[in-house]
């Protein structure tokens, strides 16, 4: 039977944490068995491939491995350093340790949870007390990934690699093709966004990731652009759902009704014993808002939002009109 | 779930710790490491296996009874390891995002925050990476206090609610359950009102008072959440939508059993809900964008909203 990958992962890490000196290829093969087999049953080739994809696990895992000059026979040699690769003191005390553990919990995705809790182990081997997870905080926050773009923009915003994909506009029919150097990762309300620079737009765009189609490319070679100091993905995409609005509009409410709309009033006053008026945010949006309202809400001011509206509300009470494309919200 | 990555990463660490702690309880020792005792074992019978050198005959010695684990040649290659870049952002972008909740009790709040400064100090450059991802949650901050004290005090809740289906307020008594944060934060719940499970999006609660009477939940499996907070039942009644390319988000918001490609870059999107009338908001949302197509009642009873929203402009004209 083969020898399973983790054993043959630990015993490169156990030899390359326990020399003084830089060991070579062909040293380290004759020294773990899993080498010596897959040398012995296949080619040279495979067992080259083999020991780089190994180095490159347990790098992931965060060893810091070196190559020096073996001094018995001059060729590469490997070793992990103890003083490259301790980590340094951390004191946490039972509190502190216990919000960690409970923070640790909220990715719902594979490699961050792994990571999450592999760090967590990392710190109670290194003596971080281990307690129960408090009780009575009945609150669960959970980080949702469910774009499968969300891996490989990780890893490439990570070591600063381009990327291209396909990517489908807000309303747009057609996917098209996006070249970027990819930034920052954002979640919000539940949704993942991608900052990065645009090569073939020559600017910065932010990408919603569930819009992304098929497969994440990597690209060779560096960044052409100079990354911000501060990437604020956030406010980019509120600006695009509506907040941060600069203008306001006035609409008439029936009482009693559209609670979220009286809860971001600005101001409101009872017209008479069936409608209230309110001054209301006025951003990207707000005419599809509004429309969920059916006719609870009428649209007083500005003309051309309700003039959207009326649109709107006939789109759907007409004999089932589905006409062209309407602007949408972007990103 | 233990994949070769996993399971090394853990091993490292696994003699870490049983370096400082001879005669470490089995069950302790998978407590401390959020593994089964069944996966400890698994690690335990992989580390004899391995050494720094397998000529040499030097194996870590290391045995288990099936209660306590002992090393008999302990050495130094077990020191504590730095972290790596992706364990360093997972915890610091996870502990970030958790002290941002509004909600969170003051005490977790600060207790966090210290750890976090903790861990990027000793993370060092590590730590870079974890400013390029970010998550925001969103919780209302007295309504979730509330909840939170309710729970904590086992109490029946009441609620003003508005339910953004059927486009009113509600007023019912919910036993909470727990609450969970998917962006927004949410009230899982035991409804007394409707005798069933609800969630409650906290940012739709216009008022709340914590009731003396205790909360008395029936046992319920907690929620799988790997697809969504919205799992609707096989025997929900199904609704198709059809929508243009500029709603194509209804297939992002809404879990669906299909959505179809149609030749002009929308989608026929089917979907199951245990409120189908909820749905008429989505239909007056589109627009122009998409419609119901079945069932056909619905679809009428979208039409007849508009119409009725429609009045509204006439008369004010």
């Amino acid at each position: 039977m083969a020898i399973a990958k983790a054993e043959r992962l630990m015993n490169l890490a156990l030899c390359l944490m326990n020399t003084r000196r830089p060991l070579s290829k062909r040293e380290l093969r004759e020294s773990i068995e899993a080498y010596r087999e897959a040398w012995a049953q296949g080619s040279e080739d495979a067992f080259n491939r083999m020991f780089e994809r190994d180095k490159d696990d347990l790098r992931e895992l965060g060893l810091v491995i070196d190559v020096d000059e073996n001094t018995l026979d001059g060729e590469a040699g490997y070793l992990a350093r103890p003083d490259r690769n301790r980590l340094p003191e951390i004191a946490l005390d039972a509190e502190e340790a216990a919000a960690l553990s409970l923070a640790a919990k909220v990715w719902q995705q594979a490699r961050l949870s792994g990571a999450a809790s592999g760090a967590l182990q990392k710190l109670r081997a290194a003596g971080v007390p281990y307690t129960e997870a408090p009780a009575g905080t009945a609150l669960e926050p959970y980080i949702p990934v469910r774009e499968a773009a969300f891996e490989p923009l990780l890893l490439a915003a990570r070591d600063r690699r381009p990327v291209s994909f396909d990517y489908r506009k807000a309303g747009a029919a057609v996917v098209e093709p996006r070249s970027v150097e990819p930034w920052a990762l954002e979640c919000w309300r539940g949704h993942w966004y991608l900052a990065g620079w645009d090569r073939d737009r020559g600017a910065s765009r932010v990408f919603r990731l569930s819009r992304i189609a098929g497969k994440v490319r990597s690209r060779q070679g560096a960044f052409t652009a100079p990354v911000p100091e501060h990437v604020d993905v956030r406010a980019t995409v509120a600006r695009f759902a509506g907040e941060g609005a600069t203008a306001t509009a006035t609409v008439k409410v029936r009482g009693g009704s559209a609670y979220p709309l009286r809860a971001k009033a600005l101001a409101q006053r009872q017209v008479d014993c069936e409608w209230d008026e309110l001054e209301i945010p006025y951003g990207r949006g707000l005419a599809a808002d509004l429309s969920e309202y059916g006719a609870d809400v009428v649209v007083l001011a500005p003309q051309e939002l309700r003039a959207e509206l009326i649109e709107r509300l006939r789109a759907v009470a007409g004999p089932a009109v589905r006409a062209g494309v309407v602007e949408g919200e972007q990103a | 779930m233990s994949n070769a990555i996993d399971q090394t990463r853990r091993m490292l660490s696994l003699v870490t710790y049983l370096r400082e702690r001879p005669g470490a309880e089995v069950a302790e020792v998978a407590r401390a490491f959020g593994i089964s005792e069944r996966e400890l074992i698994a690690d335990l019978n992989v580390l004899p296996m391995c050494g720094t050198s397998f000529r040499g005959g030097d194996l870590l010695d290391i045995d288990t009874d099936g209660e306590r684990i002992w090393w008999h040649n302990v050495d130094d290659v077990a020191q504590p390891l730095r972290l790596a870049a992706d364990e360093a952002t997972a915890l610091l972008v996870a502990a970030r995002a958790v002290a941002s909740l509004p909600g969170l009790r003051d005490r977790d709040r600060q207790a966090l925050t210290r750890a976090v400064v903790k861990i990027e100090n000793a993370a060092g450059e590590t730590a870079e990476g974890s400013a390029r991802v970010g998550v925001t949650f969103e919780a209302e901050g007295q309504v979730f206090a509330d909840i939170d004290r309710a729970l904590s005090e086992g109490r029946r809740i009441w609620l003003r609610y508005y339910s953004h289906g059927r486009g009113g307020m509600t007023e019912r008594e919910v036993d909470p359950i727990r609450l969970l944060t998917e962006g927004h934060t949410y009230l899982d719940g035991w409804c007394r009102t409707s005798e069933d499970r609800r969630l409650f999006r906290l940012d739709r609660v216009a008022e709340i008072k914590v009731l003396d009477e205790p909360a008395d939940p029936p046992r319920l499996e907690p929620r799988d959440l790997s697809q969504g907070l919205v799992n609707p039942a096989a025997d929900d009644p199904e609704v198709v939508v059809e929508v243009g390319p500029g709603g194509r988000w209804v297939a992002e918001y809404y879990t669906h059993d299909t959505a179809e490609e149609l030749p002009d870059g929308g989608l026929r999107i089917t979907l199951r809900s245990s409120d189908p009338s909820g749905l008429r908001t989505l239909a007056l949302r589109l627009g122009a964008d998409g419609r119901i197509v079945r069932p056909a009642p619905l679809a009428e009873q979208a039409r007849a909203a508009a119409r009725a929203a429609l009045a509204g402009y006439e008369a004010a004209e």
